[in-house]
């Protein structure tokens, strides 16, 4: 009796933790959301409004659409700017994405199988990615200028391509490791090339954990700001520079604009993380080779 | 269709020699059992013939041109390994049909081919399956068919059947014979499990510690083993063993253990005194009860199993001195009584203290 009474008090006691947590957590979107809808006069007020009333779509409108009529405040800032950043951010984004989960894989299947890169190099790899990115700004900078990378996407992609192919090549390869070797022979002794029994055997095999590895990497290189805060100028914005802009010198932070703006760079990725659930749980457990 | 031959190799691993100057020759449509237990380097001489383990020294040749620098899909061989290592992406008809699109074989030609394996194998009801919904029997009847289809001039098995239970064992193994017989390609089968070496093979290659000890029919290795290790590792129940030694009294060489002393039958009288190992197999151990016999020990354990009855004798070591007896008379033999036993002069073995066979036939 004793014993369920105390199970009983420490299952309560773990959920009041989770939901104390989930609440701290939480809050920011909760926050978010709900200034994306609210008016003007309600962005400070105090006591402050939890809940928008009458919710209104200006923000939306003003910041996506570029339509002031909606706006129907002096801090309508935007033209159609976001929907092109959004653009920008899905192409560079996503393209480097695709690439250094292409490149890493690849790469880990070296590693995996051939060994070209001991477990020190392979830390120092991901060591790599420990250098915080401010410290090569400058030299980075300098060297896209002679290269005429400046405000270009190519030069994002690039350096966005490379900053994550540490962390592809870490997560593919312990994917790889996964498979049994006997399946590639099997291919092998069949008649299959390497790159053939790659493309074809390997690379399906550990498509969840390719498609982990995807989503992880997306979202690093999505939500990006320092490295193109300094490589890009004018030509080329991303979404979180374009987020930064809603504050101007007189009239403080456009809250409502921001938090309207934040939602359309969430609302994609939940979109991907969506479609791709199935294999995220899988991917993410590991293991996902029957044997 | 292809012959063969090992010549002088050898394989390190960093330190470690896995297999060490090893040659052999495998007769075109011979059906070779390398044996041994494990560690000893069956397996890594197949993978070195298959191509994925690079030899460290020596040749391997396959109608007459070696092939040490062949890609293993150049080298026109077929595996299965022990695995099944079945594509668990694509279904059991792509998984069959896979070689024959690496070769680029016309799709109406590869579906016909796939069917035939498939029906040979008795596996056409599961073309359209995932290889996670087969059986353990099923899967290696597929690993078996996706080999089959690619027509390789060798087949090589790696312990093929180890992970499956008794029965289906054995059924495969049946099934094995019946391909061979069939196809009449050469087979080349590992395996630590002496029953499926005896039942299967043309030749059996035993090797221990990375080399070759004995090479021969099943009926040579399991009468003629030419040392300790082959005598012990075939037979089931194994062949009794008991060390002792030799001594030679009145010209005469006798043999004596802890629980008994023997005359020793005419071949060994040269014998030279000392250590040394006994062998006879049960089935050559005569019991009769209360009768005459060359030797008296206490019954430690009766078997009756049916068509024979195991008996177990204490011979003073820890291993018992086992003899089989027809039928079920011996059955209701109680623990503790003495018998007589008879060794058949003609089926007896010596082995010296290096395990070495004396005055082999």
């Amino acid at each position: 009796m004793r014993k369920s009474r105390r199970r009983r008090l420490t299952a309560i006691m773990r959920y009041v933790l989770l939901t104390a947590w989930a609440i701290v957590a939480f809050f920011p979107i909760f926050w978010m959301i709900s200034t994306s809808f609210k008016p003007d006069t309600q962005w400070f007020a105090w006591p402050p409004v939890y809940f928008p009333h009458p919710p209104t779509l200006s923000n939306y409108l003003n910041v996506w659409f570029g339509a002031e009529e909606y706006a129907a405040t002096q801090y309508a800032i935007s033209s159609q700017k976001p929907l092109i950043s959004l653009l920008n951010s899905t192409i560079i984004a996503g393209t480097a994405t695709l690439l250094s989960v292409l490149f890493g894989a690849v790469m880990a299947y070296g590693v995996s199988r051939y060994r070209i890169l001991s477990e020190t190099r392979m830390f120092q790899l991901l060591m790599l990615r420990m250098i915080p990115p401010i410290v090569i700004v400058a030299p980075l900078s300098l060297y896209y200028s002679t290269l005429g990378l400046l405000d270009s996407m190519t030069g994002l992609i690039l350096i966005y391509f490379l900053t994550s192919l540490p962390y592809a090549v870490w997560m593919t390869k312990s994917f790889i490791d996964e498979v049994p070797r006997e399946i590639e022979q099997a291919a092998e002794i069949l008649g299959a090339s390497r790159w053939r029994t790659i493309f074809e055997i390997v690379l399906p095999l550990i498509r969840s954990g390719l498609v982990a590895t995807f989503l992880f990497i997306l979202i690093l290189t999505w939500s990006e700001y320092l490295l193109a805060l300094i490589i890009t100028k004018t030509q080329v914005t991303t979404l979180p520079i374009e987020l930064s802009k809603y504050q101007g010198s007189t009239e403080g932070r456009v809250y409502g604009r921001q938090a309207a703006l934040a939602v359309g760079i969430t609302i994609p990725l939940m979109i991907v993380g969506l479609i791709i659930r199935k294999h995220l749980a899988r991917g993410f457990s590991f293991g996902m080779v029957r044997r | 269709m292809a012959r063969i031959e090992l010549v002088g190799l050898s394989k390190s691993f960093g330190n470690v020699v896995a297999v060490r100057d090893l040659s052999l020759t495998i007769e075109d449509g011979e059906f070779v059992v390398l044996v041994g237990p494990s560690g000893c380097g069956k397996t890594t001489t197949l993978r070195m013939i298959a191509g994925f383990v690079d030899a460290s020294a020596g040749e391997i040749r396959i109608d007459g041109r070696v092939v040490n620098d062949l890609e293993p899909r150049d080298r026109g061989l077929g595996m299965v390994f022990q695995t099944h290592a079945l594509f668990p992406h694509k279904t059991v008809m792509q998984n069959i049909e896979f070689g024959l699109r690496m070769k680029r074989v016309p799709a109406p030609e590869r579906a016909q081919r796939v069917r035939e394996v498939a029906d040979m194998v008795h596996i056409s009801h599961l073309l359209d399956q995932m290889p996670g919904q087969c059986s353990g029997g099923e899967a290696q009847r597929v690993a078996l068919a996706r080999t089959l289809v690619t027509q390789p001039s060798t087949f090589l098995l790696d312990e093929p059947l180890s992970s499956l239970d008794a029965k289906l064992r054995r059924e495969l193994r049946a099934e094995c014979d019946r391909l061979h017989q069939a196809l009449k390609r050469t087979f080349i089968y590992v395996t630590h499990d002496q029953e499926e070496a005896m039942t299967l093979a043309d030749r059996i290659v035993v090797m221990r510690a990375g080399e070759i000890v004995q090479v021969g029919t099943p009926m040579e290795i399991y009468s003629n083993p030419v040392n300790y290790f082959v005598a012990d590792f075939f037979g089931s129940p194994s062949m009794n063993l008991l060390a002792g030694e030799i001594v030679q009294v009145d010209g005469t060489a006798r043999f004596r253990a802890t629980s008994f002393e023997l005359d020793l039958p005419e071949r060994f009288k040269a014998a030279e005194s000392g250590a040394a190992t006994l062998g006879i197999r049960p089935e050559h151990v005569g019991v009769t009860l209360g009768g005459k016999g060359d030797i008296e020990l206490p019954v430690r354990l009766v078997e009756p199993l049916g068509r024979d009855t195991l008996l177990y004798f204490d011979a003073g070591t820890e291993r018992a001195f086992v003899a089989v007896s027809e039928g079920l008379d011996m059955a209701d033999v109680k623990v503790g009584v003495r018998m007589a036993l008879s060794l058949d002069p003609r089926r007896l073995y010596l082995f010296d203290a290096d395990g070495r066979r004396l005055a082999p036939p």
